[in-house]
Parts: structure tokens; sequence; C-alpha cells
């Protein structure tokens, strides 16, 4: 058996055995189809970057090979015609795909408990979260069943689980990674996101399927990202940290490992420097404005007529068939975003709601643009105000779920990169530091998350 | 006990490219159902629009020939409603920030121009066809017309008669057509008309206004807007209400429609997939594309006037059509004398035209058909006949044709001797009358000879014999 | 503001979504709680600024007027719940308008 086939048979057992102990990451896999890719491979051998490495899919994300449900019954059992330009990057460059991964339905969602097809088990802690809306590829990655895994960012959907599951996730830049095949839910929001369990291997993804494509009207005309030179230290640095993301009642265990973090960015050379973001709060009501706003209108074409499945009420036209197809196949969350999006771009309230939260928006980049344009490089915070919380105890109100993704939906909002790197533990849960860099700023923010990295592990060896 | 009629316009023109306004599918017309269609104008899961390029230059060439003011800056918005044609659940046009807005339409003459404004032009992309009479109890969508670029152009409510509305829209063809934006063939679909009448006594604040759509014709559209027109004066006298009804002229007669929704919320808001249309950016500039603009119909119109030497009437007519414009001109090029080209043309190639739907005869061999005339050879009758037979034998040349059907005139001068010599002993009382001052009977004697020589002689040689021989 | 139980079946209507009638109280009280939540936006000062779109990069250039073959790997059958003579056919629409 070649080292190729050794690889992919190991991901396999490792996937099937996580997948019996109830870990529920994955949606859609089929071993054979994983041996398959790896026999092509070592028949017609590339060069390719990725070669060989084996990379689960968000379920939001189109692909030949398996299903694209979303985590959703509105597309239960739907295979997509197409398979979006980041898929066949990842295949050009070599790589293996694994399966398709478990997340909150349309990626709406922080916990992975909003999927149709049930939650995804944490994967060191069963009755937690891994977080979401990406929970099934972070649990994936973490527990080994691949080496890396493509999530989806709207509000923080990846760096929020690698937080939590303690690996590393890439939220790029608006317009770095093409959305073609990317299933919308936030289109201005949206960007296609990586896992690794280490910041060179998420790295690497992110470079492989990045740079311009014509199917993408919104992806930024440059080439391909190439992954950067390491330096031994971040001397040079600048590094801003944003007082509104250590407020007062930060949890302790993660401001601690934050805190130890910053020593060692301080320790590597790196320029600490207090900055502010001012209009931070208003992140989370303009989120939540906008991608609802934005979802409600992208799930508007979910109604029977050309694909998945349909629910005809007997008598009726189609006018019936179409609420009855939505209100079957919608869950709970998807539904309440869909009335509050629609409701904010309503007659009457347009201006109130959506208008406003626009002006917000641009308010908050431009914050980021002011501490960047003032001879900041990079920003550091937590990725997440706490650590994993327990299923169910977020579900009672829609609100308090909002709340976990404070840290992570500004970088989003303004359009700039950022990534999630383990910083420690805390109560012997992970906790996530979080890098925001410039837009197209990915080079220096892989450079200064790999020597935090190096540093992180060392110190945890010396443990 | 007058009323004043006022009419708007709303017209949705199909934009001639070769390909859709967001996606790489053809937009050829007739194709077997879903068969141009693709995961981006089906709406599949992760599709994304793109824009085509050529599509934003032919509206803005469009709008400036309309004498819109073209924004640099426009913004995509998405319309948002449900309907099975309608695959995204919602439609891309323009909302707030549309491509061009302020132009006017003159439908008028020189003397009196009559100028209708045009609110707005700006782009959007097209549904597709639902069809509910093809299966019992089910609409069928076919969606190859999904995604065809549109331009939406809005009149103020300028016009004030059914009659201008026509007018309104066979102006606009023309243009358009000159400007190869667009076929605006009504029966393919590829012009469509929405109009709103209502009317109101002289003076009077706007009364509530109706709609008509479904017209397939222009003049279906004057005969609905006529009905409409009635109905509401009918109304009104009587004493009732204008109820805001949408009306379907689909049979002729009008029928209120049930309209789609009860709510038309169509809760706009900028296209998230799309960037701003900022012209500049993409390689569109203004200055650019108004030298570039194709001339217009009117202002081709006096051109011919003026540099031909042509009567208004036939200026008009050989520029009626961009195509008729450029064959009339052709001729022209190729060597015909203005004046006698525009018989021609006006004449026997467009009763051709008509006929077979293109021109068959070249300006070339036109032109050579000409020369034979002048030149004697042949008269104009005959020249009129060969000129059909031309028509059907695209390689022939007209020199051969008319010698072949025999056409050629006799112009030798003993034939036509014995000719006139022959009728004019026939006819001695004539010739007395003749000699008594009737010279109009030339045209008889002519006639004879004509008949004698079974229609070959040469008219006009004839004529000089016989002026000769009778003198004076 | 607070939302009612008639405002929530009017944009479920819009957006063409079936609610049971035991779950509307439930759906409106979070309804409520969610647009509470986010209508504190109200009380910022955000400007009057137009919004504009991010460009910090060139844009792509536009799509040439071009047909190119469409990216389908399978045929329209494969997925659509109901195809029939090679048209997509759903219920007829009660309010029927031939085009």
């Amino acid at each position: 058996m070649t080292a190729l086939a050794e690889r992919a048979r190991v991901a396999a057992d490792r996937i099937e055995a996580a997948e019996r102990r109830g870990l529920h990451a994955v949606l859609a896999f089929d071993r054979n189809v994983l041996l398959e890719q790896a026999t092509k491979l070592d028949a017609a051998p590339t060069d390719g970057a990725l070669t060989g490495l084996v990379i689960g899919v968000k379920d939001n994300i189109a692909t030949l090979e398996y299903p694209t449900t979303c985590g959703s019954r509105i597309l239960e059992g739907y295979r997509s015609p197409y398979e979006a330009t980041a898929i066949k990057r990842l295949k050009r460059a070599g790589a293996l795909i694994a399966c398709k991964t478990n997340l909150d339905e349309f990626a709406m969602g922080s916990s992975t408990e909003h999927s149709a097809f049930g939650r995804t088990q944490h994967p060191e802690q069963p009755d937690l979260v891994p977080g979401g809306s990406s929970g099934g590829s972070a649990a994936l990655v973490a527990s080994g069943g691949a080496d890396a895994a493509l999530g989806s960012e709207t509000g923080g959907s990846v760096r929020q689980p690698a937080s939590f599951c303690g690996i590393v996730g890439i939220k790029p830049t608006y317009g770095r990674v093409s959305r073609y095949g990317l299933v919308a839910f936030g289109s201005s929001l949206d960007q296609i996101g990586m896992f690794g369990r280490d910041v060179r291997t998420a790295g690497r993804v992110l470079c492989a399927i990045s740079g311009r494509d014509p199917n993408d009207a919104t992806s930024a005309d440059r080439p391909p990202l190439e992954f950067p030179e390491i330096p031994n230290d971040l001397l040079g640095f600048t590094i801003g940290v944003p007082k509104e993301y250590f407020p007062d009642d930060l949890d302790a265990g993660v401001r601690a490992a934050c805190d130890r973090a910053i020593a060692h960015l301080r320790k590597a050379g790196a320029k600490i420097k207090q900055v502010s973001l001012p209009h931070t709060g208003l992140a989370i009501p303009t989120y939540y404005i906008l991608a609802p706003a934005e979802a409600s209108s992208n799930l508007a074409r979910y109604d029977g007529v050309r694909y998945g499945p349909r629910y005809a009420p007997g008598e009726g036209d189609v006018q019936a068939m179409y609420r009855a197809t939505r209100g079957v196949g919608f869950g709970p969350e998807v539904r309440r975003r869909i009335i509050v999006g629609t409701y904010v771009l309503s007659a009457g309230y347009y201006d109130a709601y959506y208008r406003k939260a626009l002006r917000a928006r641009w308010l908050i980049a431009r914050d980021f643009d002011s501490v960047f344009a003032g001879g900041v490089d990079l920003l550091f915070t937590p990725s997440t105000p706490t650590t994993a919380f327990r299923a169910g105890d977020k579900l009672e109100d829609p609100v308090a779920m909002y709340l976990a993704d404070v840290f992570s939906c500004p970088a989003n909002l303004a359009w700039v990169t950022a990534l999630s790197v383990p910083v420690g533990r805390s109560d012997g849960l992970p906790v996530g530091g979080q890098f925001i860099a410039p837009q197209f700023g990915e080079a220096r923010m892989l450079q200064a998350a790999s020597v935090l990295e190096a540093l992180v592990d060392r110190a945890a060896e010396a443990r | 006990m007058t009323w004043e009629t006022v009419i708007g316009l709303e017209v949705h023109v199909q934009l001639k490219t070769r390909s859709k306004m967001f996606c790489a599918c053809s937009t050829n017309f007739g194709d077997p159902p879903n068969t141009n269609v693709c995961p981006v104008c089906l709406g599949l899961p992760g599709a994304l629009p793109v824009p085509n390029d050529g599509a934003v230059r032919l509206a803005v060439r469009a709008a400036m020939a309309l004498g819109c003011e073209v924004h640099g800056l426009s913004v995509f918005a998405r319309k948002n409603y449900f309907y099975p044609d309608l695959p995204k659940g919602y439609q891309i046009s323009q909302f707030e920030q549309p491509l061009s807005t302020g132009g006017r339409l003159d439908i008028g003459t020189l003397e009196a121009p009559r100028l209708i404004g045009i609110t707005r032009l700006h782009l959007e992309e097209d549904a597709g066809k639902s069809l509910h009479d093809r299966f019992p109890g089910l609409t069928a969508v076919d969606f190859n017309r999904c995604g065809t670029p549109l331009i939406e152009i809005v009149s103020e409510p300028d016009l004030r008669m059914p009659e201008e509305a026509r007018r309104y829209l066979t102006t606009l063809k023309r243009i358009l057509e000159y400007l190869e934006v667009s076929d605006c063939n009504m029966e393919e679909g590829s012009l469509r008309v929405d109009a709103n009448l209502s009317v109101r006594r002289p003076g009077a604040p706007l009364g509530t206004k109706q709609e008509v759509k479904n017209m397939n014709s222009f003049a279906a559209v004057e005969r609905a807007l006529q009905q409409l027109r009635d109905r509401q004066a009918a109304t009104l006298e009587a004493g009732g209400k204008i109820e805001l009804t949408t009306f379907t002229a689909r049979t002729g007669e009008l029928k209120p429609m049930r309209v789609k929704e009860e709510s038309h919320d169509y809760r706009y808001f900028p296209e998230p997939d799309l960037p701003p249309l900022d012209l500049a950016s993409y390689g569109i500039r203004l200055a650019d594309e108004r030298q570039h603009l194709p001339e217009l119909p009117q202002q081709r119109q006096l051109r011919f006037e003026k540099t031909y030497q042509l009567p208004t009437y036939d200026a008009g007519v050989l520029t009626a059509t961009r195509a008729l414009a450029d064959y009339f001109e052709g001729w022209v090029r190729a060597g015909a004398e203005p004046k006698s080209a525009a018989n021609w043309v006006m004449g026997s190639a467009l009763a051709d035209y008509n006929e077979h739907g293109r021109f068959r005869v070249s300006p070339d061999r036109g032109f050579a058909l000409i020369q034979l005339v002048d030149e004697g050879t042949v008269s104009l009758q005959a020249a009129k006949q060969a000129f059909t037979i031309l028509g059907d034998h695209p390689g022939d040349q007209p020199r051969a044709v008319v010698e072949r059907l025999g056409l050629v005139q006799v112009g030798d001068a003993e034939q036509l001797a014995t000719w006139v010599g022959e009728v004019l002993a026939a006819h001695p009382a004539e010739v007395q009358r003749y000699q008594g001052g009737e010279e109009k009977l030339v045209a008889f004697f002519t006639g004879q000879v004509m008949k004698a020589s079974r229609g070959k002689a040469d008219p006009k040689r004839v004529q000089e014999i016989l002026r000769e021989r009778l003198g004076g | 503001m607070t939302l009612s139980r008639k405002d929530v079946e009017r944009i479920a209507e819009l957006a063409a979504l079936h609610v049971d009638e035991q779950q509307l109280p439930q759906l409106t009280q979070q309804i409520a709680r969610i647009i509470d939540y986010v209508s504190q936006l109200d009380a910022a000062d955000v400007g009057s600024d137009a919004a504009t779109w991010l460009a910090t990069s060139p844009p792509q250039p536009l799509r040439p007027d071009e047909v190119r073959p469409a990216d389908l790997t399978r045929d329209l059958k494969s997925f659509a719940p109901a195809f029939r003579e090679g048209v997509f056919v759903v219920p007829r629409l009660t309010a029927m308008e031939d085009e």
C-alpha cells in the first residue's frame, strides 16, 4: 500500500471510529470515495501543494462527490451538478476530499445545534458544543479524522469553533477566496474559511484556494496568496490590543490565556500598543440586521420548484407549495432569521434598520482602517468570550447565542482577515487567541500566528 | 365635458447580446426548453451573477441616444418576490441608483417637436417563461429566457393620447433598432409594454391610474389604451370611482388581472453579490461611447434631405429602419444618382423586401440596372420586371438577365422609323388633330408604337422620331 | 415598539413561510426579542453618509459577451423534483397570467 493510500485508510478509520463514538461531525462519508481518490492520485501524481492532504468540507459548499444539504431538510439529498471553485482548486492541488461535515442549518448558528440532522459533539467533551456554524469541520480536524477542513465564515463561524476545539481557524479577507459554490447566507459577509491543527496547514489550504475567480464578481482581482516565510521573531511588528475586546467582565480563564499570549508576543519582539475600536458595541446589532436581511433574500430560492424535496399540500396552487415546503423544510433558527430579515427590509422599516445598519457597518470598518493606518500591523484579541459551552445552554433565548459572536463578527463586518490560534486552556478547555489584520494582510497575520503558535507549544511542553 | 388623458409607458427591451446578463448562457430565442441554462440562471445553491460587458455598453448606448444622463456609478438591487419563473426568488434590477435618468424622446416632427420625458433607463435581468396551459392543473416553466439582459425604460406621464403612445413606441423601436441595441420585436417578446392611464378634468389633479399589460403589438397598445380611457371616462361620468386595477389585454378585450401579491413590497436592497457599476473602472468611458454612437434616425433623415436633396417624405421612408437606410446608401455608394436610387429602393426593392424578408438585390446590381435604363438598353418598365428576376437569381448580372428575357429595347433607327410610319399611316385622323395643336396625342402614338413593337421600342427614341415626323 | 402576532403573520406571508397556529405565540415572542435587541442601533448616532461599497481592490473586469458551455455535469432531471417533457412543473398558479 502506498503512503497515500495508507493516509486515506487511516483517515477513513478515524472518521468511522469518531462517528461510532457519537461525534457526528460528518453528514456524508463513504470510505470508498476517499480511497478511490487516493488510488487515482497515485496513478496520476501531481506536484500539487496539498498532495495527499485529507480535507473535510462543510456541507454548505457544493461538491460533486456527496450531496450538499446545508444541514437542512429543504436540501435533503440534493446533489449539486457543479462543484465550488474552492473544491476544484483543492483537487488541482492534490488534496483528497474526505467527507461533508455538519453545520448549523444554512450556517446560521454558533453551536451546530441547529443542524436538522443532529448536533455535533465537542471533540473532547461530548456534552459540550464544538461551536458553530462550522462545528462539524472543527470537530473533524480536532479529532484527527482529517488534516484540514473547509468551513465558512459569516460572523465568526470558523474562528469560534476553532477556538472552542483548540485548532487553527482562518477567515480570509472578503474577496480573497471565491464564493462560487458556497451556498449564500450573508453574501456581503460570507467567505470560505479553513481549519488545520497548525497554522501552516490551514495557511497552505488558504493559499491553494485563494485568487481571482471570474465566476465570482466579488472576488478581488488578485493572484493566489503565497505562504510567507515565517520569521524567527516578531521584531518590527506592532500589535494593537483593543480595549473593547478586554472588558472587565471577560472570563478570567480566557483573559489569563490571552495575557500569556500577549506576553509571548512581547518576548518575541513585537511592540504592543493599546488601541480602541470605539464602535465595537454596534457590531452585533448591526450584524443581526444585515446578515438576516441578506439571508432572507438568499434563501428565497428554496421553494421546491427546481431542486430539493417538495411538499405539496394536496390541493392548492404553487404559492401553497412554497409555504408548505419552506414551512417544513426550514428549522426554527433559519425561520427566525428569515422573518427578522424580511422585517428589516420591509416597507416602513428599511430606513430605520437596514439602511442604518449599512452606515453602522461603515463606521465599524473605519475603526479598523484608522487603527491600521496608525502604525498598527495586527490586532490581538480573545477569539471568543468564553470556552465551549454546554449543549442546550443557549437555546432558550435566541439572543444569548448571538452574543457568542461579539469578538468575531466585527472582522466580517469590516471585510478584514482574522484567524484564531490556540493559546492555552482554561479549566481544561481550549482557548483561542485572535489575530486581525487589514484587508489582504494575511501574510503578516500568518507570520505572527506561526511565531505565537511555536511559543505556545513550547510553553505547553515545558509544563 | 372633456377629459384629459394622462398616459405613461414602461417598456422592457431585451438587449441584443449573445449571452445572458449574468451568465454565459446563450440568449437565442426558440431553442428547446431549458437547454440554455446553467447554475446561475437556474438559481442553484451557491451560484453567483457576473455582469455582461456587452449588455452594459448597449444600455449606455441606449441611454445616451435617449438623451439621458448616464451615471458613472450605479447600483444593482434585488427586487424580491415569489414566482415560479423567478428562480432566485428575486430579480436583479436597479432601484435607488439606476444607470441613467432624465432623458426625452421626440415623437413629433422637425417642425412640430413633441418631447416625451423619460424618467429612467436601467439594467435588469429577465425571468423565465411560465406556461399555464401546457399540462392540466400544472404550470410549466422554461428558464431559457431567464437572465436575458433587459433595459427598462420608464416614461414620464407626458403622453396625452393613445395614438401618441403608439408613436412613442414606433419612435423608440426605430432608435433602438438603429443602435442595434435590440430587435424590439413584440411578437418574439424582445419588447414588452406596461401602460398606465388615468383621466382628469383639465387642470384637475391626476386621477387614479390603471395599468394594462400583455399587448402583443403597438396597435394593440393603442387600442387597449383607447378602451381603458373610454372605460374610465364612462365610470367617472356615471359617478363611479376608479379602482386601482391592472388589466390584461391579451385577448384584445380588457380583463382585470388578479394581482400577483396583495402587497407589492419588493424589499429592494443593494445587490451584495455585485460591486457597484462604476463604469470608468470597467473601462467604459462615456465620452468614447458618445463619440461612437451610431447615427440616430432623425439625424440620418436630415442628412438624406440635405445631402441627397430628397424630399422629407422620401427621407422619412428611407430611414424607417437602419437596414433600409444602409441599403439605400449602398446604392448611392455604388454610383446611383440619389433620387433614382430612392425611387428604386422605395419601390421595387421595398416591395421585394416585404415579400421575402430581406434585400435580395445588392446595391451593385441595382446600380447596374439603373445604368441599363439610363443608356436606353431597357425601358423602366422592363427593368422593373428584371428586378424581380435578379432577386430570384442572386448570381446573375442585370445585362445578362435582360438579354435572356428579351427585354432589350429596340433602338435601331430604321426599325423604329418603320413602326412609326406604320402607326401614323394607320391613324390619319389623329395625325391631323396633332397637327391641329393637340400635342398630347404624342402619347397615343407612342403607345401605338409600343403595341406594334410588343413593348420593345425605346419610347424615348420613338417620341423623338414622332416629333420629327409630325413636325412641331 | 412591540411586534404583534399580526406582524409576524404578515411577514411570514411575505416570506412564503407557513407557520403553524400553535407556534405563532412563541415565534412572535422570539422575533420581538430579537427586534428589540437590534433596535438598540436606533439610539446610536451613525451619521448620514451614504455607506458605499468596499473598494480596496480593483474590481475584476466585466464578463465578455460570449456564450460558454454551462457548468453542469449532470442533467436537470437528476435534481429536479418534477420535470416533464423538458420543463419544470409545479401546481398551477391560481392567479393565472400567461404571457
